[in-house]
This record gives structure tokens, C-alpha cells and sequence, in this order.
């Protein structure tokens, strides 16, 4: 009986030893998994969601170039897809050996990641250069200090059919909510469903909720509002009554709550690319997302872009736009200087054009924007270009958990609209 | 009805079979209709998008091929990346299958043909963990095996599913094995044999049916998981076939018709394994419900 | 039986064989010296035996499980340090989100729709598959196949067939059904019940076989004794086979009851919870409002609550219904 206790015994201080360890690694300082050998050798992993073509190959050579110029450094390249990839990265970063240089959204996001300490300030490598990229870039800072580098911008707005509009015999995209509403009521007349989104992915939803928050705040409300973590201020109340009002038009497409917004042939992007709805408020990767899902070869043509519409009485600038942008951060173990350049040239305009060229976004570099190939897209960059300041997505500019539950709570609204938007605001606040 | 159950004796049991049966028969195959249909028709839409492109699947979702676009299936079972996903996962399934049935067995046959203070408690212990999502243990899990060095092996992933089987796998396990007879195990004893010599050479070749209930449970479980190998790889090339079709997707795309064909041959195998394994499974079964 | 459980007292049945018999290879020895390397062997078999098994659960389940359960005390976005003691400020929060109150009614409404509908239905198939005829090998690997799909193929074929224009809509119209035509996915009173649907879908085969192979335990002469009794094939179903199929049909309602109690996957790939946590499940909420939002803590808090309505029903029913079976019918069976 006793030597099965022992057994026993052993088995629970196995089990004990794993636990004990597991909780210490939290608090043990981050060897780098790539320190330099002495021969000044130095490897950087690369996480970032290129996983597919033609990303995936544009990415492929820029590593071949950059390794041509720095012959002392090897990078290795991580590609996952987005949803993986947001699912691996937070763990990585608890844990004891995150990769080298990996993507991330800026601002509120970034500064949660701050959090776990293994971000890299590279303020002093960055500010020789970075200004260059135009206030987009800003986003990529916590407190001050430079935590990563953004490599392409996006701009929300409008993309509409130009054939459908022609068919429905409006001559030019409406500049107010009004006219929006008066057209929506044309397309309908003629048979064709006026806007499409993709309400069960939830964030098609906050792009409708923020863009009338945009109009209706003035821009230092909404910068106090995602610092202060809180949308106490009455504007906010303002755009969930005007967003009720619009819904109660009817603008979208039957079904739309059970509608994904991309990826998948009856989706939301799909519709607008099969000519089957005339608009949709998507951001600039829209085009790019549709193509693959039609066999139209014509599309690119048959789009167009306009920015929000104004909204009457609202504080904000009619010319402020909601966007974001993908970037990089460099983790505590990875080689610095190294690190930096890498992020450096992927902004440098020789590479930003191969990255348009995938059609994945607008360029970080302002000086690239003339190589935007799908016409509408000059359009969206030079609205961009243009605004007088760019808010970013709510659930990037605040804290994670908090934006996560903003995103929650507007597409539970979607489903049951109502003028106060009380839930909404509610959902956000410090954690 | 009276034809039908004054019976004649034992002896003309076939004859009476058939006579009651014209009234059950005509049952029997309208719901094996009605079965057929409704699972087969849903895995042949499966089957059928594969072979179209998914523009023609975004420009109508119940139209058959037109044309069939084969190039599909040709690009996946001629890309060596799917070769390696499927190889992953007949390795993990493998080795996960092998280790929750013979460590299993081994705890079952403890538990049902011992007795000793403590085994109710620990058989419930086994329970309890049938108990649990999966998603509770996954972050302490992932930094275990990354303690551990287990991360981006396929041991990392094999131990955890080995170990998440083993409920379930003694679950049905013990009271098949509690219903062998003492007998068998008084006259090898008589013989000379150990207890574990019995285990090893008598009992479990009795157990062959409920050994292979428990091994298929246990391989359709992890070949189909997917949180597991998530968290613990990230070389695309340690993909598994369920992390595979992510290959098919971007972040803003996926090629859904080559993702439904993708899937139609990823489960190939699980099926193929299940055909081998099915006329053991029910017999296996049979054992753990009437003891 | 008597020998069977006599040779689990482990001490008694074999040794006393021992004893009795003619002395054979290696029974010679006896007395006390006898009795304690006998309990020494024994100790050392169990260790053997059940050591393995303990230490790969115990570190790779159990293990993380307590850890985790630790991580739900705090206030913890698994980023930063663990240092946001909370206690069970999560558990409290869980319980006044209506979110949450909503989703474990869905879930304890899935679990009854199982019970009622797949039961029943599982029993029937069953019951008239159970006969010797052609083909019913493949009809088992067509019943069963759903069973070994992966929830994601599932989930997705099963997105596509329900769309506004799929394949469901057009069969119904087809049908003459068109009036019935649902938003299956979109309609937020319609979705969980379409979810139902899709789980039955995947799910019923696996019990359909179950409780095939517990009805083909029972010994054609009970049946042939009743009918030669002048039963009617329906009574001598209700009195003979189901109370026999018993055992089988409560170890399935075990298995359903938790399944069911955690189902996540093909709800969270079909509809995340939505639209709306309309088709919210417990393990979705958990899933999106801790997991996904980065609320490690808040996730794990509910992981448990998960655990403990999955452990309150396992005690509940393991003492009244489960008791006899051990008791009774499973281990008193002749094999």
C-alpha cells in the first residue's frame, strides 16, 4: 500500500513541479532566443498574417533584398492567417521566447501589449526617420515613445457600383445623409438592394456606429473619449440616435445580421462584387476582398469610392475619416539595430510599392500613393491624405478587452436598434 | 396480428421472422431513405462545390458545377503541403491513439479488477476531467509545453490528446473489462501466470472490440482537433490538416471552393479508418452498456 | 459472479485458489511472509498499472486545469503581471450579465431539446435498424459518418446550405414548403433552433449506434419468449427490449447532458454565438467575452461555472441513475 503511495506521491510533485515552473516563468526575465553569435550573425523571426498569395510572395522577396543589403542578418519568415495569428500572439507574449518582429494594430492595442514588457522602445532608432511617414504613423506610439512602425494605412468609406448607379440614374455619390437616404430610396425603386454589410462579424457594424460618432464628436472628444476609456460624452448617445434613424429607412439587405462581411461567397463583399447591392462602407481592402469572390473581370472598373457623408449639426470635421494600418514591433530579445532597419525598409517607397502591389492597402509612405493601381483607391488615399485628422478604429485606439466589448455591444445593438444606444455605452470602461 | 404471434416453436424461427417483418420491413427502408438523404446529400454539396470555382459558388449557391473545375482537388492532393498536413496528423492521431489506449487499458484494468482504497476517487478524478472545455487548460497548457521544449512537436501536441482521451477511453473501458469472468483469471493465476501477465495475454485479446471502440473514439478526436495544434505550432509545415485549411484563407479571402474540397479529402482518411474499424466498433460498445 | 468479485478483493480469491490448489510453479509459499510481498506485488502491479496513465493526467490535465482555475481569482488580460487580485469579483459579474443568464438558458434549452428529440429519435432508428437486412453495413457507415466530420466542414457546408437562397430554401420551395422559409442564420428567433438542427444533424449517429449495439446484446429468445407468450411485436418492445436497453440509454443521456452542457464548436464556426448571442451557448460566451476579448480571468471564471453544472449533474446522476447499472444490470450481466 505504501509504495503506491509513493507513487501517488510522485505523480502529484510532478505535477506540482510543472505548476510551480509554469507560474514562475511569468516572472523570469526574457532570454533571447536570437541573441548574436560572436561572429555578428543575427536571425529575426517574422510574424506576420501574409499567408497566401500574392502577399505572401511580395513578402518572400522583400526578405531577399533585405538580406542581399544586410548580409549579416537572416529573417525568418512566420506567415499565418489573421484569425490563427491573433489567437497565437498574446500567449507568445506571456511566454519566454516571442518571436522577433511581429504585426500589431497600434495604438490602444499596442499599449496593452506594452503591457507584457516585451515590446521594444526604438524611439532612438525610428526618429532620424519617421516623421516622414506623416501623422498616420503616430498611432504606433505609447506614451510617447515609439513601439512600432506601420507599413500600410487603411481609410474607411464608401465603394459603390457605378454601373448600378447609373441604372438607378444618380449622377453623383450623395454628400449628406439626406441624399444617401433619398438614393437608397432610388436604388430600391429600380429593384436593387442600396447598401450591403456584414453584420455577423460584428466590426462592419462599429465602422456604421464610429463613422456617425466621427461626424457628430469634435475631435478632442474623441481622443479624451478612447484615452479616458469612456463614451460618456452626449455625442456619443447623438450617433446611435442617428444611426436608429437611418436603419429605420431600411437600407440593407435581407438577412443582413447572419450576413459575414468577407472571405466567403455569401458575404457581404461578395454581393457588392456580383452586382448584387450598390454600396457598402467597407475599409480600402474591399476591392481586393471582392475580386476573388466573382468572375468578373471588370470590377476594379465598375468601382468607385466617396467618403461619409456629412452629418447635420454634428461637431466633427465632414472631412475626418476612420482608418487604422497594419505595422510591426520589434520584441526586447531580438537583435535591435537589426530589428529596426528591417521595419525602417519595408517603409522605404521601392518596397512600399511592391506591397501595393498586392493590393493589401494604402501606402505608410505618403510618397507611394501615386502607385495605387484600382482607381478608387486613389481616391480613398487622397481623402487620407486630405483629412484633417484620422480616427482610428474605437476597438484599436482603446484598450483591447474594452474594445473587443465595443465591437460586442454594436452588433447586439445591429440587431435591435434603438435611439439611446445606452448598451453601447455601457460597454466601455476602464478595465 | 394473431397470424403473426401465434407462433409456431423455436425451430421455425426464420420462418416467423419473415411473416412479422413485410409489415416492418417497408419501415425499415423508408427511414434508411429518409437517413440516407439527409446525411448524404449534405456531404455530396461538400463534395460537388469542391469541383466549381468559388466565383460560381458566390454567383449561386445550389448550381452544380459549370464547368467541373477538377483543379481543385488536382492542386491539393498534388501539393506536397497537404501530404505533410495529412502526415502530421496520422502521426499525432498515432501516437495520441496509442498512448490513450495502452496507458487507458492498463488504468481501466486497475480500476475494474483491483481493489484498493481510493480507486472510486480516482476513477472520478478521470471523470472530472471529461468535465472541463478544453479552453480553460489552453493557456496554462501552452506554457507548460513551452517549459516543457514541446512546443512546435508533435509530441506537444500528442501527450495533451493522449491525455484528454483517457477519461472516456476508461469511462468504456472498465466495466467491459470488470465483466470477464474471475475464472478466466483464477485458473491463469493456477497456472502460474502474473496478474499482469493475464492482462496482457488473455484479457486484452478478449477486449479487441472495446480496445478498437476506444482507439477510433480516440483518433477521430484528434484527428479533428484543432485548438491543440493552434497553440503549439507555428511552422506551417507542422500544420496539421485542420490548420491546413488555413492555408486556403486570407486575411481578407478564402478560396471557399478549394477550402470545401480541401475538406472533402481531409476527411477521407477519418472515414476510411472508420469503415475498417466499424465492425468492431459495435460489438465494442456492446460490452461497456450490459456490462 | 462471486468468483469475479471475489478475485478483485485481490487478497482473497486468487490467494485462497492458491492455497486450495495443488501446489503448482511458484504457489508453494505461504504465511505471513507470504501475505505481505503478496501485498507488495500487488502495490507494485497498481503502480505499473495505473502510474502511467495518473502521471500523463495529472500533469497534462489535471495541472492545468488548477492553474487555470487559479488565473479566474484575478483580474488578468494575460498580458501584463498576475497582480489584480479580484476573488470571485468574475463569478459576480458572470451572473448579473444578461448575456451570460442568456446563454446558459440556451444551453440548458439545447441540452432538453437533445434529451427529448435526439432520444426518442435515436431509440426509433434503432430500434428499426436492428434488423438483419441488406445493406446495413453501409447504412451504419452512412449514420455515422456525420459523427466523424470535423466540426469545421460541418459548420461551413452548413453556412452555405442555410443562406437566404441555399440549397434548404430551395428544396423547401420545391417542396411546396415555401411558406416556411426562415432566415435560418439571421432570424434571431429562429438560429438556436437551427443550430439544434445541425447538432441532431451531426450528432444522432453516434447515439444511433450506441444504442444499436446495446439492442443487439439483448438475446433473441426473450424477444421469441415473449412473442410465443402472445406479445405484439409493440409490447413486446416497451416490456422486454427497452427495459433492457436501460443501461445503454443512460449512459447516452450521460454522455448527451455534458456534450451538450459544453458545445462550442460548430455554434462558435456556424454563427459565434450570434446574431446578437442570440445561439449564444456558455462555452461561445466564454470563448468571445474572455478569450477573445483578451479577459483571460473572466474566461476562466465562467470555464468553471461551466464545470460545475457538468460536475453537479455527473453527482446527481451518477447516485440515482448510474447507481443500479454498476450495481445490478452492467457488472451482473452474463457476459
Amino acid at each position: 500500500m505504501h509504495r503506491k503511495r509513493v507513487v501517488l506521491g510522485v505523480a502529484v510533485a510532478a505535477a506540482a513541479a510543472t505548476v510551480l515552473a509554469a507560474c514562475s516563468s511569468s516572472g523570469s526575465s526574457s532570454t533571447s532566443s536570437n541573441s548574436t553569435s560572436s561572429s555578428g550573425k543575427v536571425t529575426l523571426s517574422w510574424w506576420n498574417n501574409a499567408n497566401t498569395q500574392p502577399l505572401l510572395g511580395v513578402f518572400t522577396n522583400i526578405i531577399k533584398q533585405f538580406e542581399a543589403a544586410h548580409p549579416n542578418v537572416t529573417i525568418h519568415n512566420v506567415p499565418m492567417q489573421n484569425e490563427l495569428f491573433k489567437t497565437k500572439v498574446t500567449p507568445a507574449l506571456r511566454g519566454n521566447s516571442p518571436p522577433d518582429i511581429f504585426q500589431q494594430w497600434g495604438s490602444g492595442q499596442q499599449a496593452t501589449q506594452v503591457q507584457s514588457g516585451k515590446l521594444a522602445d526604438i524611439s532612438s532608432d525610428v526618429s532620424p526617420w519617421i516623421g516622414s511617414l506623416g501623422t498616420p504613423a503616430t498611432e504606433w506610439q505609447t506614451n510617447g515613445k515609439w513601439y512600432g512602425v506601420p507599413y500600410d494605412l487603411h481609410v474607411v468609406g464608401f465603394w459603390y457600383r457605378k454601373d448600378l448607379f447609373q441604372q438607378a440614374g444618380i449622377s453623383s455619390p450623395p454628400t449628406t445623409i439626406a441624399q444617401l437616404e433619398s438614393d437608397d430610396a432610388t436604388l430600391r425603386a429600380h429593384g436593387i438592394t442600396p447598401i450591403t454589410v456584414g453584420s455577423k462579424d460584428g466590426w462592419p457594424d462599429a465602422f456604421w456606429w464610429e463613422y456617425f460618432a466621427v461626424r457628430e464628436c469634435s475631435q478632442s472628444t474623441i481622443t479624451q473619449a478612447m484615452s479616458g476609456v469612456s463614451l460618456s460624452a452626449p455625442c456619443f448617445t447623438k450617433a446611435s440616435a442617428d444611426l436608429d434613424a437611418f436603419m429605420k429607412t431600411n437600407p440593407f439587405q435581407t438577412g443582413f445580421l447572419g450576413t459575414p462581411a468577407q472571405s466567403v461567397p455569401n458575404s457581404s463583399v461578395a454581393l457588392l462584387a456580383n452586382g448584387k447591392a450598390a454600396m457598402e462602407l467597407q475599409g480600402d481592402w474591399d476591392p481586393g476582398a471582392g475580386a476573388g469572390l466573382t468572375s468578373d473581370k471588370n470590377l476594379f472598373s465598375k468601382l468607385g469610392w466617396f467618403p461619409f457623408p456629412s452629418v447635420p449639426g454634428g461637431a466633427g470635421d465632414p472631412k475626418a475619416v476612420l482608418g487604422g494600418g497594419d505595422g510591426y514591433s520589434c520584441t526586447t530579445g531580438a537583435s535591435e539595430p537589426a530589428c529596426a532597419e528591417f521595419l525602417q525598409f519595408l517603409t522605404t517607397p521601392a518596397v512600399q510599392k511592391q506591397i501595393i502591389g498586392a493590393g493589401v492597402g494604402l501606402p505608410a509612405n505618403p510618397a507611394a500613393d501615386s502607385d495605387l493601381t484600382v482607381s478608387a483607391e486613389q481616391d480613398a488615399a487622397a481623402a487620407n491624405s486630405a483629412a484633417p485628422y484620422i480616427a482610428e478604429y474605437f476597438d484599436i485606439a482603446l484598450p483591447t478587452t474594452p474594445g473587443q466589448n465595443l465591437d460586442n455591444a454594436v452588433a447586439k445593438w445591429f440587431a435591435s436598434p434603438e435611439p439611446t444606444g445606452s448598451a453601447i455605452i455601457s460597454s466601455v470602461s476602464a478595465p | 396480428m394473431t397470424a403473426i404471434t401465434a407462433a409456431p416453436p423455436a425451430g421455425a424461427r426464420g420462418q416467423r421472422q419473415r411473416s412479422s417483418s413485410w409489415t416492418i420491413m417497408p419501415a425499415t427502408y423508408l427511414m434508411s431513405i429518409v437517413i440516407l438523404g439527409l446525411t448524404v446529400v449534405p456531404l455530396l454539396y461538400v463534395f460537388l462545390d469542391g469541383a466549381r470555382s468559388t466565383a460560381q459558388i458566390s454567383a449561386s449557391s445550389t448550381a452544380l458545377p459549370n464547368p467541373w473545375v477538377w483543379s481543385n482537388y488536382g492542386q491539393i492532393l498534388s501539393s506536397a503541403a497537404f501530404w505533410q498536413f495529412l502526415g502530421n496528423s496520422a502521426l499525432i492521431a498515432g501516437v495520441a491513439t496509442a498512448l490513450a489506449v495502452g496507458l487507458g487499458s492498463m488504468a481501466a484494468f486497475a480500476l475494474s479488477r483491483y481493489s484498493f482504497h481510493g480507486r472510486e476517487v480516482i476513477f472520478t478524478l478521470f471523470i472530472c476531467g471529461l468535465l472541463f472545455p478544453l479552453q480553460i487548460a489552453a493557456l496554462p497548457l501552452f506554457l507548460q509545453l513551452q517549459l516543457l521544449g514541446l512546443l512546435d512537436n508533435q509530441f506537444g501536441v500528442a501527450l495533451p490528446e493522449a491525455a484528454f482521451s483517457l477519461p472516456i477511453t476508461i469511462l468504456i473501458l472498465r466495466p467491459f473489462m470488470r465483466a470477464i469472468p474471475g475464472d478466466l483469471e483464477d485458473a491463469a493465476l493456477v497456472d502460474g501466470a502474473s496478474r499482469l501477465r493475464f492482462f496482457a495475454q488473455i484479457l486484452l485479446p478478449m477486449c479487441k472490440p472495446a480496445l478498437v471502440t476506444v482507439g477510433l473514439l480516440a483518433f477521430v478526436t484528434s484527428w479533428n482537433q484543432f485548438l491543440l495544434p493552434l497553440l503549439v505550432f507555428s511552422t506551417q509545415s507542422h500544420f496539421t490538416l485542420p490548420l491546413g485549411v488555413s492555408t486556403f484563407q486570407s486575411t481578407y479571402s478564402s478560396n471557399t471552393a478549394v477550402i470545401l474540397a480541401f475538406t472533402a479529402l481531409a476527411a477521407v482518411p477519418a472515414l476510411a479508418v472508420f469503415i475498417w474499424a466499424e465492425r468492431y466498433l459495435v460489438a465494442g460498445a456492446s460490452g461497456a452498456v450490459k456490462g | 459472479m462471486t468468483r469475479g468479485t471475489a478475485a478483485d478483493a485481490g487478497l482473497t480469491g486468487p490467494g485462497a485458489a492458491e492455497d486450495t490448489a495443488a501446489p503448482g510453479p511458484g504457489a508453494v509459499r505461504r504465511g505471513g511472509r507470504f501475505v505481505r510481498s503478496r501485498k507488495l506485488r500487488k502495490t507494485a502491479e497498481l503502480s505499473i498499472l495505473l502510474g502511467p496513465a495518473l502521471v500523463l493526467f495529472l500533469g497534462f490535465v489535471i495541472a492545468p486545469i488548477v492553474i487555470g482555475a487559479y488565473y479566474s481569482l484575478y483580474n488578468w488580460d494575460g498580458l501584463g503581471p498576475l497582480t489584480h487580485f479580484t476573488g470571485v469579483h468574475n463569478y459576480k459579474i458572470a451572473f448579473s450579465d444578461p448575456a451570460f443568464v442568456q446563454a446558459i438558458e440556451h444551453t440548458l434549452l439545447l441540452t432538453g431539446l437533445s434529451l427529448l428529440i435526439q432520444g426518442p429519435l435515436a431509440i426509433g432508428i434503432a430500434l428499426l435498424l436492428n434488423r438483419d437486412f441488406r445493406g446495413r453495413s453501409f447504412m451504419r457507415l452512412v449514420i455515422f459518418a456525420p459523427y466523424v466530420l470535423p466540426p469545421a466542414v460541418t459548420a461551413v457546408m452548413w453556412s452555405l446550405l442555410l443562406q437566404p437562397g441555399g440549397l434548404v430554401d430551395e428544396v423547401m420551395k420545391s417542396a411546396g414548403l415555401g411558406g416556411l422559409v426562415q432566415l435560418w442564420l439571421a432570424n434571431v428567433h429562429v438560429v438556436l433552433y437551427s443550430v439544434f438542427a445541425v447538432l441532431t444533424w451531426q450528432y444522432l449517429g453516434f447515439g444511433i449506434i450506441l444504442l444499436l449495439a446495446g439492442l443487439q446484446g439483448i438475446p433473441a429468445e426473450l424477444k421469441e419468449a415473449a412473442a410465443i407468450d402472445g406479445a405484439t411485436p409493440w409490447q413486446t418492445t416497451r416490456r422486454v427490449t427497452l427495459p433492457l436497453l436501460g443501461p445503454t440509454i443512460r449512459i447516452w443521456v450521460f454522455i448527451t447532458v455534458i456534450g451538450s452542457l459544453q458545445v462550442f464548436d460548430v455554434i462558435w464556426l456556424m454563427t459565434q454565438g450570434g446574431p446578437a448571442g442570440a445561439s449564444d451557448s456558455m462555452a461561445t460566451y466564454m470563448y468571445r467575452t474572455g478569450f477573445q476579448n483578451q479577459a483571460f480571468s473572466y474566461g476562466t471564471a465562467i470555464a468553471i461555472i461551466m464545470f460545475l453544472f457538468c460536475f453537479a449533474f455527473s453527482l446527481v446522476y451518477q447516485r440515482f441513475a448510474l447507481r443500479r447499472d454498476t450495481a445490478g444490470a452492467l457488472t451482473g450481466a452474463v457476459g
